[in-house]
């Protein structure tokens, strides 16, 4: 990598108090623009690394740095999240919750007034647009099929534009098209923001056709892929079962 | 006999429910004992049902119709019987119960979202719950003698004891609904670094809100039936009328024509407010909805099914 990373977890361990850590000695870096792809089986650890990320559980030990500064230091909206389900706020409308991206870069008298500005009405707007959900802009999200949900919370993220988006099985349970789509998506987000994304799939074949680098969890550690498995059209040993 | 004594009392020792039905067999006599109620006294009170019902019996709906010369505050209208003592104290218990609500739900929203322990830090989540607890430890009618001591007979008293236990009640439902919303829109809120009140007011609020209208309803449910009541120690409303005429004119059927009257409208309003609060109900495929055969004879309900 040319330029400082965005990410930087450094010998980390990463888990729950008074628990064994999930995963021990992590190393992990992400660069500008990058897209980082997460594999491992259930249970292994994947979403705590990632809300570890994200800020909601700190680590045991090591450092979780963004940008060089500890993670909870972090500006405002520089990091994104799309849980596994999504964190929609499910009786309001597809309108209210792409908005609620633009929460960060509000003042806070139009937060108390709730009087978003014209800027961040644009921006929603033309996200919505760009996800194809223009005639759902006002449809309840609890109405929308899984995978308008998905182009939802990735529109949100859209009008956010972090420089880092953690996205946990974004793809999980979507047809082949629906998840080109999601894919197609999210590329322009990198494309058009310089975003780094990592991202959590369960499918490892296609996690390598649209990830600069694909990592596994596997004893209870961060490795890289190797070129052997890169090149199984099967997936994963672990997947075979074998581990 | 020795003998006996002993087989009896080993015969209670091994029954367990017996045993304990003896212990509060002798304690419910006790407390009898201790409170001199005799059943000479009981029968006094069957005589004295007779008799006031006797007076109440048939009800004088002239409080429909006739003018309350004496209404607090004063009716102006032109009209007599919309100043009776009916409409009058039918209307101040619904203005009263309408203010509480609103007073209730802008003061409980905060609160309830400073008690949430998925919103706030623990500490302050514990005492604003303890200010919630203490708040509904006195009922609406202590809170009403309260007020009518601080600010004198009238409505405003009783706008101001059903909103402050309107205030602990609801902050307690409040809470625990907020509580209840999903992990994963507030920990979105959380990663982009929004402070707490942004959080509550923009993801966790909405989330809940069909809990919360629910819940506000109810609440406005609950406080027309208890602001009545409050209107008996001077706290305005329906009670107030009641009181009038109970002392020291004891004119019992007057009073049962208010009671009839207080009766009609409650049911009325449960029923709108049950229709409007099952739009707001998820999932209502599995709300027993109750009829209203069940709603004006509680016990037709279960015989129903």
């Amino acid at each position: 990598m040319n330029s400082e990373p965005i990410l930087s977890i450094q010998s980390a361990e990463i888990g729950f108090e008074d628990s064994r850590p999930l995963l021990e000695d992590c190393n992990l870096e992400i660069g500008p623009g990058e897209i980082v792809g997460l594999i491992g089986r259930s249970g292994i650890g994947k979403t705590t690394l990632i809300r570890t990320i994200a800020g909601l559980i700190r680590p045991l030990s090591g450092d979780v740095l963004f940008a060089g500064a500890n993670i909870s230091h972090s500006a405002r909206g520089t990091i994104g999240l799309i849980p596994q389900r999504l964190g929609l706020i499910q009786h309001q409308t597809v309108g209210y919750n792409v908005l609620m991206g633009a929460l960060p870069n509000s003042t806070g008298l139009q937060s108390i007034l709730s009087l978003p500005s014209a800027e961040m009405r644009d921006s929603t707007r033309k996200a919505i647009a760009a996800v194809g959900l223009e005639d759902k802009t006002l449809t309840s999200v609890n109405l929308l099929s899984g995978g308008q949900q998905r182009r939802v919370a990735i529109a949100r993220s859209m009008v956010q534009n972090p420089q880092l988006l953690l996205a946990d099985e974004c793809l999980g349970e979507l047809d082949a098209d629906t998840a080109r789509d999601i894919i197609g998506l999210l590329k322009a987000l990198v494309e058009d923001h310089s975003t780094s994304i990592l991202i959590v799939d369960h499918n490892p074949v296609r996690a390598r056709t649209f990830c600069d680098r694909v990592l596994q969890l596997r004893g209870r550690t961060i490795i890289p892929l190797s070129e052997e498995e890169q090149d199984e059209a099967t997936g994963l040993p672990q997947y075979r079962g074998d581990e | 006999m020795m003998g006996e004594i002993q087989r009896l009392s080993q015969f209670v020792l091994r029954r367990p429910i017996l045993r304990t039905a003896i212990v509060l067999g002798i304690m419910a006599v006790l407390a009898v004992l201790h409170l001199e109620i005799t059943l000479s006294r009981l029968g006094d009170a069957a005589s004295n049902l007779v008799i006031i019902a006797g007076e109440a019996w048939p009800p004088d709906f002239s409080v429909l119709t006739d003018r309350a010369a004496w209404a607090y505050p004063p009716c102006e209208m032109q009209t007599d019987w919309m100043c009776s003592p009916a409409v009058l104290g039918m209307t101040q218990t619904l203005e009263i119960a309408f203010l509480a609500t609103i007073f209730g739900m802008a003061m409980s929203l905060p609160l309830a979202a400073a008690a949430a322990t998925n919103l706030s830090p623990p500490l302050l989540a514990q005492i604003v719950r303890q200010v919630l607890a203490a708040l509904r430890v006195l009922p609406s009618l202590i809170w009403a003698l309260i007020f009518v001591i601080l600010v004198g007979i009238g409505p405003l008293a009783g706008v101001l004891a059903m909103t402050m236990y309107t205030v602990g009640y609801l902050g307690k439902l409040q809470y625990e609904a907020l509580e209840g919303v999903s992990r994963e829109p507030l920990e979105v809120a959380r990663a982009m670094g929004l402070p707490r009140w942004q959080i509550a007011r923009f993801f966790a609020i909405p989330e809940a809100a069909n809990s919360l209208i629910s819940q506000m309803l109810f609440m406005f449910e609950y406080n027309v039936r208890h602001g009545s009541v409050v209107g008996l120690v001077g706290a305005g409303g329906i009670g107030w009328y009641m009181q009038y005429y109970l002392e020291p004119f004891k004119l019992y059927d007057r009073v049962l024509a208010l009671v009839i009257v207080m009766y009609l409208v409650v049911i009325i309003i449960d029923q709108i407010s049950l229709r409007v609060r099952s739009q707001f109900i998820e999932d209502d495929e599995h709300i027993q909805r109750p009829k209203w055969r069940g709603t004006i004879v509680p016990w037709a309900e279960s015989s129903d099914d």
